[in-house]
């Protein structure tokens, strides 16, 4: 009885007991200090998560009211966005070419747009693949690679990137270049999203990047790329950039993002047509460009990404490995020698060998 | 691909292996033994899966680990031992597939990624039921397992006909990352009991009851 009590309380440490209760697509509203709406989230926000406004202001959120809502967001002024004029210069620049690849897949296999699929959420497959394939089609139609897996990760629950890290990892056996994880969002009011490109109707797309990876700076960055790109070209295909909390199997590359293509309250219609300027921006930020002094600043904000990813895993393995060695020593001199004993037996012997005696 | 996200990737599967020697390194298996097992895992990994009509099974993501598991098993000192891990492991795999119905379907509304939580939930049962790093790994590995089996049967039962892909991610998968960190967080509360029981004074063998293999 003492066993199974330890272990209800244990797993309620995992369980906050507000997500029991709550529906899946909660929305909060991020404000500002002064009360006014930054913009809308489906989702549970969490202090530390940042937010890249459509005009580029950058925000960090600092406290979330779990019972209005709405989550307080600091403004931290204009996000450095990558210079991206060599767009102008060498737009005619970009065509087809060998081992041009990007991968897609659909984690939330049942997300649907409700005014043209009938409902939100339709099993086995929902109208979120139709935008995945429009997406690809317009991918291959300017020349890239597309290695797109359209298996399902039923249900819509926790699991279900859990299941589709295995999709993931397949796709990236392929060496693509980047890997897109196509979702649409599920803010209800159809306003957020609806936009007009080029004289057509089209929605806004969202981009989502996990900051609980050892690559969050690096698809912070891509993503930023992106959006500086897509501002250029078209103004108003995306919406903005939220860098939440959790993996999203982000943790698997470093050029990895999650796409949101409207919400569940717009025509699917309208996400498909954002495909074709999606398609675009995702083509000429990873294969514009690919001289001159710009060229140059994008692979210095992708590297200074990369370092600090291995930073982040250099700095989690030192603590990890300190702090559990001082935890079953007692002392630092001990502690140092069961370091040292580890990092002998890991390297079979080739590090810190033992003087003979 | 910069230099920087090369070696960001191949740091990250250098920290994965070496964690994955020193975990399998604890589980009576020597170190050469240990850093075989977790290299085939990563090469394993990298194998095209083997397809089985409703299922897909990958070599390093979940048939190592499951032969890993049988080997503990079968090595077990007693049978009580054997009886607990397997007890332990249906058990993780109840609270893998309720923690998955219950969480919310999105990461950031869960206090914790739910990569992470199976394993977590494997430790927390390895340690209760096996007492030890071995339970651990098996709760972790077949909690995980057998969650997803039950997941499939529920879908097939609704009459969506989605195939099985087990361990699919390879040495990334989740089979393996919960099995890894069972036995870190066994590892973990066995060692801060044994701190807490010297603490207060208690014979350095209270501590190995709760810590009951060494290495071989």
């Amino acid at each position: 009885m003492r066993r199974f009590l330890m272990l209800v309380c244990l797993l309620a440490l995992l369980l906050p007991a507000r997500t029991l209760a709550e529906e899946a697509d909660t929305v909060y509203i991020l404000v500002d200090d002064r009360g006014k709406t930054i913009t809308q989230y489906a989702g549970t926000p969490e202090a530390g998560d940042e937010y890249i406004s459509h005009d580029n202001r950058h925000y960090v959120v600092r406290s979330v009211d779990e019972m209005t809502h709405t989550a307080l967001a600091e403004s931290l002024g204009s996000y450095a966005m990558p210079d991206v004029r060599w767009l102008q210069g060498e737009s005619q620049a970009v065509s087809a070419g060998e081992g041009r690849a990007v991968a897609l897949y659909c984690t939330h296999s049942d997300e649907s747009y409700a005014p043209t699929d009938g409902k939100a959420s339709v099993t086995p497959r929902g109208g979120i693949y139709d935008v995945a394939e429009a997406l690809k089609a317009n991918l291959e139609s300017r020349g890239v690679t597309v290695y797109y897996d359209d298996s399902t990760h039923l249900p819509h629950d926790a699991g279900a990137y859990r299941r589709s890290r295995a999709t993931a990892e397949e796709l990236l056996k392929n060496r693509v270049d980047a890997i897109f994880d196509v979702h649409r969002d599920g803010i209800p009011d159809p306003k957020q999203y609806e936009t007009t490109i080029d004289g057509q109707q089209a929605s806004m797309v969202r981009l989502l990047v996990g900051r609980s990876n050892q690559n969050t700076e690096s698809n912070k960055a891509f993503a930023a790329e992106l959006k500086a790109v897509a501002d250029t070209l078209y103004p108003e295909l995306v919406r903005d950039i939220y860098i939440g909390k959790g993996t999203y199997n982000q943790d698997l590359s470093p050029h990895a993002v999650l796409l949101e293509f409207g919400t569940h309250t717009i025509d699917k219609d309208r996400a498909e047509q954002a495909t074709r300027y999606m398609a675009e921006t995702i083509q000429k930020t990873l294969y514009g460009g690919v001289s001159g002094a710009a060229a140059g600043d994008r692979a210095a904000d992708t590297r200074r990404g990369a370092w600090t990813g291995v930073a982040w895993i250099v700095g989690l393995v030192l603590v990890g490995a300190c702090g559990f060695a001082l935890l079953s020593t007692g002392n630092l001199r001990q502690a140092a020698g069961k370091l040292g004993d580890g990092v002998r037996e890991i390297s079979g012997g080739l590090l810190n060998k033992k003087n003979k005696e | 691909m910069t230099f920087g996200s090369f070696v960001l990737s191949a740091l990250a599967v250098l920290v994965l292996l070496g964690v994955g020697q020193r975990v399998l390194d604890r589980m009576h298996l020597r170190d050469r033994t240990a850093l075989l097992l977790i290299a085939a895992m990563f090469i394993g990994g990298l194998i095209p899966d083997i397809d089985l009509g409703v299922a897909r099974v990958n070599i390093g993501g979940a048939l190592i680990p499951l032969g890993v598991c049988v080997y503990l098993l079968v090595t077990a000192d007693e049978l009580a031992e054997r009886l607990r891990g397997l007890v332990g492991a249906i058990l993780t795999a109840g609270v893998v597939y309720l923690l998955d119905r219950a969480l919310p379907a999105s990461p950031e509304a869960i206090g914790l990624d739910p990569i992470y939580a199976c394993g977590i939930a494997g430790g927390i049962m390895g340690y209760l039921f096996g007492r030890s790093r071995r339970g651990a790994f098996i709760c972790g590995v077949l909690g995980v397992l057998l969650a997803d089996c039950a997941t499939a049967l529920v879908l097939r039962a609704q009459g969506i006909a989605q195939k099985l892909v087990l361990g699919g991610a390879g040495i990334f998968d989740t089979v393996v990352i919960s099995g890894l960190l069972a036995v870190l967080l066994c590892e973990l509360i066995g060692e801060a009991l044994e701190r807490l029981a010297r603490a207060q004074g208690a014979p350095r063998d209270y501590a190995r009851v709760r810590k009951p293999e060494g290495r071989r």
